[in-house]
């Protein structure tokens, strides 16, 4: 059983853009084109997503205004292990009755890994057990939003700037320097009323549309930078509040330097993929046994044949070989009646419901070093989707293809 | 920042925005105000242990294909969580990036992702979109080198780059071979030892960590004598009192002692001038001094300073005291003395601030659907316009031919001819 952790040993060739050897295991099988696909030559997408903690699956547009962050679950932000929220009691008046103390719930977040709390960050307490977890904003989302609506009004001039211009009559005997924003026609303009060149804001200086101007101001830059506290060259550090790269990055808007500034934040979700075949569009499954006969013939390679990477020579069965079809209920029933085949004993080793073992004769051609072989797999396919083209009545199956597989085997080094 | 990402209003869907760095991805989505993950630009493969960086200028196309190919296809599925045919990309790139590693990547984003466009945005001028002027001096302090670009107008102006192999990998040598030397491990069994002896050797991203959790910058002062006291040729000078010890543990058992003196240290290789009397600052001036006139003046007074290597403490300061410090010398009293230096604050950290100006250019979505290479433009031509290449045809006929084509500057800021 050893060779179940080996699945290298029987590799199965598709042909790509590039030519893969892959086990049987890692392929997919597309039934409109009839043909091996491994992952490489497949797309993926993004199926749905679900949170890896408390497993609940989220639609795409709620992923989407969430940030791809679940609602419940926070991360912890020393270790990245799911937190949990604890509760514990404390004594609090009553709302009517001040005098009075009463035990109320407060809950906090806490990770048991780390034992990281949501009081070491000075979070307070909430009353309810979830929703109640804010994660802080990102104190420059105005002025960026500023910018964002101050350049997106340029770009709206400049579309119309350019839509204009192409429905303006070309005129070819206008010189170059006419003709585009950049000639000299507009610099001139620009120059007697003052302004300055420049690709984005010179647009400003066309007739009018009639909107609002946003302006924003430029940024200022200063004079000075804050120094180095002084004490920051004597004062000895405390490794563990300091916190580390990785933790930093995981909060991009914040980056903070003191572990006591860690905020957790909400858990990241994972998608489903699902995988495309690229010519024809159409999802794969694995490779799916069928359930009437398969006619199996064994070929060999062809001399010229550019595939074939064997260091040994191989003799095949030449007659046929016959699986039986794969019978679901045959599992369960102890009792099945052995399908009656003939065998060649010198064939055929064994028969098990829809498996086969058979024999082949292996001649190394080489000294030493791994004994490979390969052959072409030929068996007939039938394709239980429904088929494109309409079936006449009464026909029931479908149309038997002819597919073949080179295969290789390796077999192992050779031994003394 | 928008609630509802363009829904409503039945545009788009918003792009992807990229920044692929040396050391550190940022990847998110146009529009927001940060990057949904910043993560480092290597993946596992499942031979080695070791991760494999994705940023490489030296592989052969199969293998930067293979690996450009599952870094972005953990980008997309495991960060973004999107389909990437649905949505266009803007990549941040700096204008230094080969030319065979940016036809790789356009090959994996088109070819096996199938994205219907892509946009190269120049990480020096995006940062200037984060703070609304149209003129700047900035200067990327990344993982392999330093690069400083002046933008004027909103033109990068190629000529003037100047750029130096410091940056957070010279950080890193430094450190391992400081550490190596000077500082002692502790064991469960022994003590004292050094560390060598224990360790074969330490990993980047130990490394890393202690750069990042213990070592700063200096002040000019300071960080002067420590210089001249490193290179001692009067045999006078007195180096500062270092700053305290630190005990870093490596693992359970393992302690490492990080001397003091290397803690304020390591990070003066950036800014002591070697045989050509170049530092990190003197790039600044330099650039500054090929300016042309008019132009020196604002540049000088909007200096912005990007990368994650200038997240260091006491870095931007030192910076401009050197920089001020450094205008009195000789070769540049003449033409900067009476300059004065301002430097910007962006409205994000350092590491992401390009990665914002991408995103709010990428928030355009007009301006966006232009100025990008659509996926039927690059199938029928075959290659991504480069600004140092000038035989790509233009994406839509603005020009008539027969006419001059657009000058070298207007291609730099956009992506079309």
């Amino acid at each position: 059983m050893a060779s179940l952790l080996q699945p290298d040993r029987v590799l199965y060739l598709v042909s790509g853009e590039k030519k893969i050897r892959s086990p049987l295991s890692q392929l997919y099988f597309c039934r409109y084109c009839s043909e091996l696909r491994s992952l490489e030559c497949v797309s993926h997408e993004v199926d749905s997503h679900y949170c890896p903690s408390c497993l609940e699956n989220m639609p795409s547009a709620e992923a989407k205004l969430k940030k791809n962050r679940c609602a419940n679950c926070f991360d912890c932000p020393c270790c990245m292990h799911t937190l949990s929220t604890r509760a514990t009691n404390i004594p609090a008046p009553l709302a009517d009755d001040p005098a009075k103390t009463t035990m109320k719930k407060a809950y906090y977040l806490a990770c048991g890994f780390c034992r990281w709390t949501s009081r070491d960050v000075g979070m307070a307490d909430k009353s309810v057990a979830s929703g109640g977890w804010q994660e802080p904003d990102n104190p420059h989302s105005l002025r960026i939003s500023k910018l964002i609506e101050y350049y997106q009004q340029l770009a709206q001039r400049e579309k119309v700037e350019r839509d204009r211009k192409k429905l303006a009559r070309r005129r070819a005997y206008m010189p170059l320097a006419f003709s585009e924003k950049y000639g000299l026609g507009t610099r001139l303009q620009r120059q007697r009323s003052g302004a300055p060149i420049s690709s984005i804001s010179g647009l400003s200086l066309k007739e009018n549309e009639d909107q609002k101007e946003i302006k924003i101001e430029p940024a200022q830059a200063l004079e000075e930078v804050e120094p180095l506290p002084e004490d920051y060259y004597t004062r000895p550090i405390n490794l563990p509040e300091v916190t580390t790269l990785r933790q930093r990055l995981l909060q991009p808007d914040f980056q903070p330097i003191c572990a006591s500034q860690l905020y957790p934040r909400h858990k990241h979700l994972l998608i489903k993929r699902s995988l495309r075949c690229r010519e024809s569009q159409v999802l794969l499954t694995l490779t799916n046994p069928v359930e009437n006969l398969t006619h199996v013939t064994l070929l060999p390679c062809e001399e010229g044949d550019q595939d074939d990477q064997s260091t040994a020579k191989v003799v095949l069965s030449p007659k046929e070989l016959v699986l039986a079809g794969k019978d679901a209920a045959a599992e369960y029933d102890e009792l099945a009646e052995p399908q009656d085949f003939q065998d060649d004993p010198d064939i055929v080793a064994f028969r098990k419901s829809n498996k086969i073992g058979f024999f082949i004769k292996v001649t190394p051609q080489q000294e030493e070093g791994e004994v490979t072989v390969s052959f072409k797999l030929r068996h007939d396919f039938r394709n239980l989707a429904t088929p494109i083209r309409p079936m006449e009545e009464g026909e029931q199956g479908t149309e038997a293809v002819w597919l073949v597989h080179h295969v290789e085997l390796s077999l192992g080094p050779l031994a003394a | 920042m928008p609630l509802f990402e363009g829904l409503g209003t039945g545009g788009e869907k918003t792009a992807v925005v990229v920044d692929l760095g040396a050391a550190y991805t940022k990847c998110g989505f146009a529009g927001e105000c940060g990057p949904r993950c910043i993560i480092p630009s290597e993946i596992q493969r499942p031979g080695s242990t070791q991760p494999v960086k994705v940023v490489q200028y030296n592989v052969n196309t199969e293998e930067l294909f293979s690996l450009l190919k599952d870094f972005i296809h953990m980008l997309y599925f495991r960060h973004l969580l999107v389909n990437p045919r649905d949505r266009r990309v803007v990549i941040i790139e700096s204008v230094l990036c080969p030319s065979h590693f940016r036809e790789t990547l356009t090959k994996v984003f088109f070819r096996y992702f199938e994205v219907p466009s892509i946009l190269f945005a120049p990480s020096h001028l995006m940062s200037l979109l984060t703070l609304g002027i149209n003129s700047a001096m900035v200067m990327d302090c990344g993982y392999t080198e330093t690069l400083v670009l002046p933008v004027y107008e909103g033109i990068p102006i190629l000529s003037l780059w100047e750029a130096l192999p410091l940056g957070g990998k010279t950080i890193h040598k430094e450190l391992e071979s400081m550490l190596v030397d000077q500082c002692t491990v502790d064991t469960d069994s022994t003590n004292g030892q050094s560390l060598p002896s224990v360790m074969g050797s330490i990993s980047e991203s130990i490394i890393e960590d202690i750069k990042v959790r213990t070592c700063f910058v200096s002040d000019l002062q300071r960080g002067q004598n420590i210089q001249k006291a490193k290179f001692n040729l009067d045999g006078t000078a007195q180096r500062p009192d270092p700053p305290p010890d630190v005990d870093y543990p490596l693992d359970g058992e393992t302690i490492l002692h990080i001397k003091g003196s290397i803690r304020d240290s390591v990070i003066e290789i950036l800014f002591e001038q070697d045989n050509e009397e170049k530092s990190i600052a003197t790039l600044i001036l330099d650039s500054l001094i090929k300016c042309p006139i008019d132009t020196r003046k604002t540049l000088s007074e909007n200096l912005v300073i990007i990368g994650g290597t200038a997240m260091l403490p006491g870095f931007q300061h030192r910076l401009l005291a050197e920089i001020r410090a450094l205008k009195e010398k000789p070769k540049y009293k003449q033409s900067l003395s009476n300059k004065n230096f301002r430097i910007h604050s962006p409205p994000a950290k350092p590491n992401c601030t390009s990665w914002l100006g991408g995103a709010i250019f990428g928030s355009l979505q007009d301006i966006l659907g232009s100025r990008s290479i659509s996926r039927d433009y690059y199938n029928q031509i075959g290659r991504i316009p480069d600004w140092c290449s000038l035989s790509s045809p233009p994406p839509e006929s603005v020009y008539d031919p027969g006419k001059t084509p657009p000058p070298l500057m207007k291609r730099a800021f956009s992506t079309e001819k």
